[in-house]
């Protein structure tokens, strides 16, 4: 071997390893604060899918950037603001070499519109909101097409019960009566609780006034699992249109994690 | 006419003031109407002959007076009273002197933190030491400061070691003899933990004790290469002391980096454990280990009680901790022997504790790229927490803390300043949580009794006579508990969640408990 050719290797060895451990640190961070999300693979989940659909708020570095920095108001993605340049960068690497934005173009097969029919026949509205219409008993719906990965949107449809997001779980609550009270917590201590009730009613109750409560584990969401492959890749396919703007006074909420 | 010289010595009314001595501080029980340390007592029992509220009337509990300190950032301060007149610190190096029995301040202190200090560790702070004429308190850049008791004055001003490095301080340090000893935070940043004593007169250092060990040294055999330097073992909580042995009792936190253990492979002494120090001259008498090579970040910082039980027939010297890797544990406290280890909360890392005191470790319960479920999760299911003893039951209270975490690990890179984790946990958020206010019998380690909280609490206990236990929730309820039953016998909601424990004192004659919430500082008295 040659002294250039040694050389050159003393350089691009050392520049080999420092890219790799990059590329590991960005996956590392990836997994153990975004994973949760958005998925393993960044293929999305409760969080969008960041490798082959449309980021809503753009996919180049400086837009990436600015949301893993200041997060989505009214959202459930917080803001990393505890990360460094470095560390968004290595994120940003990882995240782009997935993906290539050509890739980022998915095309959701199914018929919006028969979807949306679906969606009014169904009554989804009864619990549902979109862009004001509709009740606020469920998760609203207004811009879910760009917070859900159609995976999740499929299964929350056909197994509501797979993930109950925060804020939707549900309780029943036993009165000295014997009746029984079902509905969403609203809020809960040791000693009171607080729900909603299908009707909208908020209800409050001492525990020490009742007879038990019971967390539920099933979703207050019934499983439409009877919809035909069809009927529910269109319904899926239209909620995935629904990318409506975020409320930008909402709150931010801080990540908690820490690297 | 002249007034005799001892005048300061003669109780006046209600009001007696005389100087805070060693002497007083070892017979601390037998002064129940003051708290004159942390702990309350060297052993930290936390528990007071007071029964003026009892179980019949606790019920009628109510606020007497609110000090708004007006600074944010938990509350964590366990206040000292002293003849009428209590002694207690804020976040923000704030430190405050006010009448104990209407809350109106006497003397308020600001620690004059340089501009521009990185901070390793928050500014909380949880508390002052008193000796004679002197208060203590260290500071979030880590310093010690000795204050004037009656005006707050700032006395003297030492560094224990600097924020460069990552060094901080929260804990309330404890006053032994002529002697201050404090321990430092900073065990997720690659700090080399150590306890220190300073005389309490010059201010001048008396001795050191490094918690990691270097090459060479006894123990430094436990860390792969050079990775003690960046060992961890912060000593973030006062420890306790028995004066009849003249043993310090100090926790040692994380080895580090906290969750990825193959730089530093070994047994890590002596983080994630306990250590026995001379108090004269910090020599270590003997160390234990709860979890070796810890990966989980679970401190071996948790109140190490002292008790005197009678062991299978036999009088014996104990210290029992709740520790954070969910196992009571009953060691010997003049030499270091095992006694008996049992889980009292869901944990999934080990299969048992053998006979020496040493984990038997599951398979899968090591942090990985990822992530695995373990639990206790990195709060661990006791905390820093204190828990208190009532010697009529002989049961051990203590909060436990229900949840786990996800374990991520990854290589890092240590930068002198900054975070050294090694990756990082995440909640369970499909598991909830949930917390418990256990009785335990210390000889057993066989639950009495359990009162379920909601969420997985932070607050500690305190025992009295009258047959109460105290504690808090993290959705900022304070209650009383009958000892016996665990019936929840009082309660407020207080507004915030609460983060240290409580105290009880009398001021001419009437009986009082104290508990932070918030900014406040709330303290309670029967009509």
């Amino acid at each position: 071997m040659g002294k250039t050719v040694r050389k050159l290797l003393l350089v691009f060895i050392p520049a080999a390893l420092c890219a790799q451990s990059s590329f590991d640190q960005g996956r590392a961070l990836f997994r153990s604060n975004c994973a949760f999300c958005h998925g393993m693979t960044a293929t999305g989940g409760r969080g969008p899918n960041l490798v082959s659909a449309p980021l809503s708020h753009g996919d180049t570095d400086v837009s990436i950037k600015r949301v893993i920095r200041i997060g989505v108001p009214g959202t459930t993605m917080p803001a990393f603001s505890e990360f460094t340049d470095e560390e968004v960068g290595q994120v940003i690497q990882y995240l782009q070499s997935l993906s290539k934005s050509s890739l980022r173009n998915e095309n959701v097969p199914g018929n919006p519109q028969h979807g949306q029919q679906i969606y009014g026949e169904k009554d989804c509205s009864g619990c549902h909101r979109i862009g004001g219409q509709g009740s606020i008993f469920g998760p609203e719906l207004t811009r879910i097409g760009g917070a859900r990965s159609i995976e999740y949107l499929r299964d929350s449809i056909i197994k509501p019960s797979a993930d109950v997001p925060e804020g939707y779980e549900g309780v029943t609550v036993v009165m000295k009566n014997g009746k029984r009270i079902r509905g969403l917590r609203i809020n809960e201590d040791t000693f009171s609780i607080q729900l909603r009730d299908p009707s909208q009613q908020i209800r409050m109750f001492q525990k020490d006034e009742l007879i038990g409560v019971t967390h539920e584990t099933e979703s207050m969401m019934p499983a439409y699992d009877r919809l035909s492959a069809t009927d529910l890749q269109d319904l899926v396919a239209y909620l995935a249109t629904l990318r409506g703007a975020v409320d930008s006074s909402a709150a931010v909420k801080k990540a908690g994690g820490i690297k | 006419m002249r007034l005799p010289v001892f005048v300061g010595w003669v109780c006046a009314g209600v009001l007696c003031a005389q100087p805070v001595t060693f002497e007083r501080i070892v017979n601390s029980k037998a002064e129940p109407q003051n708290w004159l340390t942390y702990w309350g007592d060297y052993g930290a029992q936390r528990y007071r002959d007071l029964k003026q509220i009892d179980t019949s009337n606790v019920k009628n509990l109510r606020v007497e007076w609110i000090f708004q300190t007006g600074q944010s950032g938990a509350f964590e301060t366990v206040p000292l009273v002293v003849d009428g007149i209590m002694y207690f610190t804020a976040a923000n190096g704030f430190a405050y002197s006010v009448d104990a029995r209407s809350g109106r301040q006497l003397w308020q202190f600001k620690y004059p933190m340089p501009d521009g200090v990185k901070l390793c560790c928050g500014t909380v702070n949880r508390g002052l030491a008193i000796l004679g004429d002197l208060l203590f308190m260290v500071t979030p850049d880590a310093h010690v400061l000795a204050l004037e008791a009656r005006t707050g004055r700032l006395v003297w001003n030492r560094e224990m070691a600097s924020t460069d490095q990552s060094y901080g301080a929260t804990l309330a340090p404890l006053v032994v003899k002529d002697k201050v000893i404090v321990g430092v935070s900073g065990g997720e940043f690659g700090i080399r933990g150590f306890v220190d004593a300073y005389n309490a007169k010059s201010g001048e250092r008396a001795w050191r004790f490094y918690t990691v060990p270097a090459k060479g040294e006894p123990g430094g055999e436990t860390w792969l290469a050079d990775s003690w330097k960046r060992g961890g073992g912060a000593t973030w909580m006062t420890g306790t002391y028995d004066p009849k042995l003249n043993l310090l009792y100090w926790g040692v936190g994380n080895p580090g980096p906290d969750l990825f253990g193959e730089v530093r492979k070994g047994d890590n002494l002596y983080t994630a454990g306990l250590v026995a120090l001379d108090a004269d001259t910090g020599k270590l008498k003997w160390h234990f280990q709860f979890t070796p090579h810890d990966t989980h970040d679970w401190d071996g910082c948790e109140t190490p009680m002292v008790l005197d039980i009678k062991w299978k027939g036999r009088d014996r010297k104990v210290l029992a901790q709740a520790n954070r890797n969910a196992f009571f544990y009953l060691l010997d406290r003049e030499t270091g022997e095992f006694l008996m280890a049992k889980s009292f909360a869901r944990q999934n890392w080990a299969t048992e504790i053998d006979a020496k005191g040493r984990p038997v470790l599951s398979r899968n319960a090591d942090p990985s790229p990822e992530g695995n479920r373990v639990c206790p999760g990195l709060a661990g299911a006791a905390n820093w927490m204190p828990p208190s003893y009532n010697p009529e039951t002989g049961w051990f209270y203590f909060p436990v803390r229900e949840q786990c975490d996800v374990f991520f690990s990854a290589p890092p890179v240590y930068v002198e300043g900054k975070a050294y984790w090694g990756s990082m946990f995440r909640g369970q958020t499909e598991e909830k949580e949930w917390g418990l206010l256990k009785a335990l019998d210390p000889l057993t380690g066989e639950t009495k009794w359990d009162f379920r909280y909601y969420k997985a609490p932070w607050a500690g206990t305190m025992a009295t006579s009258g047959g109460l236990i105290f504690s808090g929730d993290e959705d900022g309820y304070f209650m009383a508990f009958d000892a016996k039953t665990g019936k929840n016998l009082w309660k407020i909601n207080t507004g915030n969640r609460l983060v240290t424990a409580p105290i009880t004192y009398t001021v001419g004659g009437r009986q009082y408990v104290t508990m932070p919430s918030g900014s406040a500082l709330l303290t309670f008295a029967l009509p």
